[in-house]
């Protein structure tokens, strides 16, 4: 019972981080390296705000997601967009825009711990297993936004542009659909479900300059075994990566965890390279 | 030039193996060097001459960007500033530069070539993660620099002096207690405060899968059986895991009644953060080295209310310096002090001290003299043992284990002469 609450809560923080990013990548062929910043922005934006600046949490989260999607539209069209034509390019830049964020989170707050307030406060009991209610919340709105997301993409115009460019960019093109626009619109989606997880997670996890290492780890990790590009695929290995960590930290110890991510990109590429839904090797 | 017969000499005085390779030096590299031997000297006499109103400098390699790195600087500037004022040591001032070790061994390295070979210090004062000191060690030697450590607690540090004391005479630990040293006072606090005034035999003991960890878990899990604890579990965990749930469960499924944590660079934030949450029915306390931190509790919104954090020394006149020092510290900083700042300050006197009594500042004589110390520091009086490791005991350093109250207040509980509160239990378990 403990395994399937906490391996659910953990599945839905990666869903959320690896949808996002597999998303950018199977429209925009963008491979995102800062995208793990989103994250940690999202949680040190609502810090600031409520801890600083005093603003109650709901109105800073909101702030902090809106912000960090406007963060994600400048970067795609100041920084990817000149190199969009080389992958190494768009590699580096975005590598180069996480280092540079770590060290101005690094510089402005120092190397501790910082504190995210959590929305919910009070402990849940489901089958004699006590869960925080703030992981409770996480899970919820992870399903929700991720539902939403699917709503949008398969029931609107946009989504069906979105659609569209994915599957082929120059044909959709030819179709007179704006794919400049439709990209910095897909950023802002995928910084945005970023800085959600950070919101959520952040007061129960980490929130330190280097935060946005874990999810630019576990969400490639995700997307190699789930298959580069395809949302479906992401969510099924989430669901996976989630429940293996939980699994392996209750039967074995909880210094074993985070060898499971990197064993299951090794072994997914090595025997499937093209991971579970994806239709051609990613690399 | 008399330099040819000299260089003949040496040649000779290394011995039969040189003599095999036939050593032919060229005459242009003689004169080089001969050029240069005579330019030393010149600059040698020069700074003997200087060296006599020159500054004594104080290297300081720390990881700045935390809570232990920050109060050893304001530390060591409030002793350099206390020295400065009674006219310095036989004539000379004090001054210090710090260098930013983090908690990365290659980075603690460069801090300490940096500091030896740039900056040309006399004396080292810092550290804190045993695995960075550990690497230093051999370039601490390497430079023949005295480097009195105040920060990390693996014995395999002072062990080195033993094994090589020709290499490794310049280390001392002023602080903290080593490891195993602070597994026995765990292991007094478990046998008289938990088992003894609480009645809570099942015990579960976690920690961070760190060099100090490892060098006190076995000293720690053999004592406390000893002394009728039943330990229900015994985990580490990885330094970089910001999910404690599952250890959590794990933990609140074991039965056990008390949990003993052994954590410093792990997330101490989160793991209180998520024990509160899920409000997991079993109290903690031990060697948490971040909520030794004052500000530890108001900054995770108080979630750390009733653990229990040892501690070297607390507000309370364990000393007659003490609670001088306190007050003293608290008015050039937020927060009253961490461990580093006080074994720092106390490491200046020291120093100072060593040095006066050496009479002269020859490294040789600096170490016989620190090696003789009696100082009556702020947590106890800080003598050396064979190994130069801080010693304990009665009237010197010991843990003192202190609970998080009500508004973030520190209540002493153990040792029951230095008492200044009850025990309490989390909320939600009363």
């Amino acid at each position: 019972m403990e395994i399937l609450i906490y391996g659910a809560v953990t599945s839905a923080i990666y869903a959320m981080l690896a949808v996002g990013f597999t998303l950018i990548f199977g429209v925009a062929r963008v491979l995102n390296l800062a995208h793990g910043s989103f994250y940690a922005l999202g949680a040190y934006g609502t810090y600031v705000l409520t801890s600083i600046v005093g603003l109650p949490l709901w109105l800073a989260a909101l702030l902090a997601i809106a912000g960090v999607s406007v963060f994600g539209v400048v970067v795609e069209k100041a920084l990817i967009r000149p190199l969009r034509y080389s992958q190494l390019g768009v590699l580096m830049i975005t590598l180069a825009v996480s280092l540079v964020v770590e060290q101005a989170l690094f510089l402005i707050f120092g190397s501790e711990y910082r504190n995210v307030p959590a929305f919910i406060d009070t402990k849940v009991s489901i089958g004699g297993v006590d869960v925080a209610g703030q992981r409770l919340l996480t899970l919820v709105v992870a399903v929700v936004a991720i539902g939403a997301l699917y709503l949008f993409i398969q029931r609107t115009r946009l989504g069906s542009a979105i659609l569209a460019i994915s599957q082929d960019a120059e044909a959709a093109k030819y179709m007179g659909i704006p794919s400049d626009r439709i990209f910095s619109l897909v950023m802002a989606i995928s910084a945005a479900l970023a800085a959600l997880a950070g919101v959520l997670a952040g007061p129960f996890l980490s929130v330190q300059p280097s935060m946005h290492l874990l999810p630019i780890v576990k969400a490639f990790a995700i997307v190699i075994v789930g298959g580069l590009g395809s949302i479906p695929g992401s969510i099924l290995a989430a669901l996976m990566l989630g429940y293996a960590e939980t699994l392996v930290a209750y039967l074995i110890s909880t210094s074993w965890t985070e060898i499971v991510s990197v064993l299951a990109t090794l072994l997914t590429l090595v025997f499937r390279p093209a991971g579970i839904f994806g239709k051609r090797a990613a690399f | 030039m008399n330099e040819p017969p000299l260089w003949g000499d040496n040649i000779a005085g290394q011995g039969d193996s040189m003599a095999i390779h036939s050593w032919r030096v060229p005459r242009w590299s003689v004169r080089l060097l001969a050029s240069l031997f005579i330019l030393l000297g010149l600059s040698v006499s020069a700074t003997v001459d200087a060296q006599e109103t020159k500054p004594i400098r104080i290297g300081v390699p720390t990881s700045v960007q935390l809570q232990v790195g920050r109060d050893t600087l304001t530390a060591i500037k409030m002793a350099v500033d206390e020295v400065n004022k009674k006219g310095g040591v036989l004539g000379r001032k004090l001054e210090f530069v710090s260098a930013d070790e983090t908690e990365n061994p290659e980075t603690g390295i460069s801090a300490i070539r940096k500091l030896v070979a740039d900056e040309k210090v006399d004396v080292l004062i810092g550290g804190y993660t045993s695995g960075v000191t550990l690497a230093q060690l051999p370039h601490i030697a390497a430079a023949k620099t005295i480097y009195l450590g105040v920060g990390a607690a693996s014995p395999s540090i002072t062990n080195k002096v033993k094994t090589d004391y020709d290499n490794y005479k310049y280390i001392f630990r002023v602080g903290p207690i080593n490891a195993a040293h602070q597994a026995r006072g765990l292991v007094d606090f478990i046998s008289n405060f938990v088992i003894g005034e609480l009645g809570y035999k099942k015990i579960a003991i976690v920690g961070e899968n760190a060099k100090w960890v490892q060098d006190l878990l076995p000293v720690l899990s053999k004592g406390a059986k000893e002394v009728g604890a039943d330990i229900r579990m015994t985990e580490l965990f990885d330094t970089q895991t910001s999910d404690f749930s599952p250890l959590l469960a794990k933990i609140k499924a074991s039965g056990a009644q008390y949990l003993i944590v052994t954590v410093s660079h792990g997330s101490s934030d989160t793991f209180a953060k998520q024990w509160h949450d899920a409000q997991v029915p079993v109290p903690y306390g031990g060697i948490d080295v971040k909520s030794m931190d004052g500000d530890f509790y108001n900054r995770i919104g108080g979630k750390s209310i009733s653990e229990v954090a040892a501690n070297f020394a607390v507000r309370a006149p364990l000393t007659k310096k003490t609670i001088p020092f306190f007050d003293a510290f608290k008015k050039l900083s937020p927060n009253y002090p961490v461990y580093t700042a006080y074994f720092a300050y106390d490491a200046v006197f020291l120093y100072a001290d060593a040095v006066k009594r050496a009479g002269s500042f020859d490294t040789d004589k600096i170490i016989k003299e620190l090696e003789k110390t009696k100082h009556e520091g702020i947590a106890g009086e800080i003598s050396f043992d064979e190994n130069h490791d801080l010693m304990t005991g009665k009237g010197k350093t010991n843990l003192i284990f202190a609970q998080w109250q009500d508004k973030g207040e520190r209540v002493v509980i153990y040792p029951k002469e230095l008492r200044t509160g009850n025990f309490i239990l989390p909320p939600w378990m009363k």
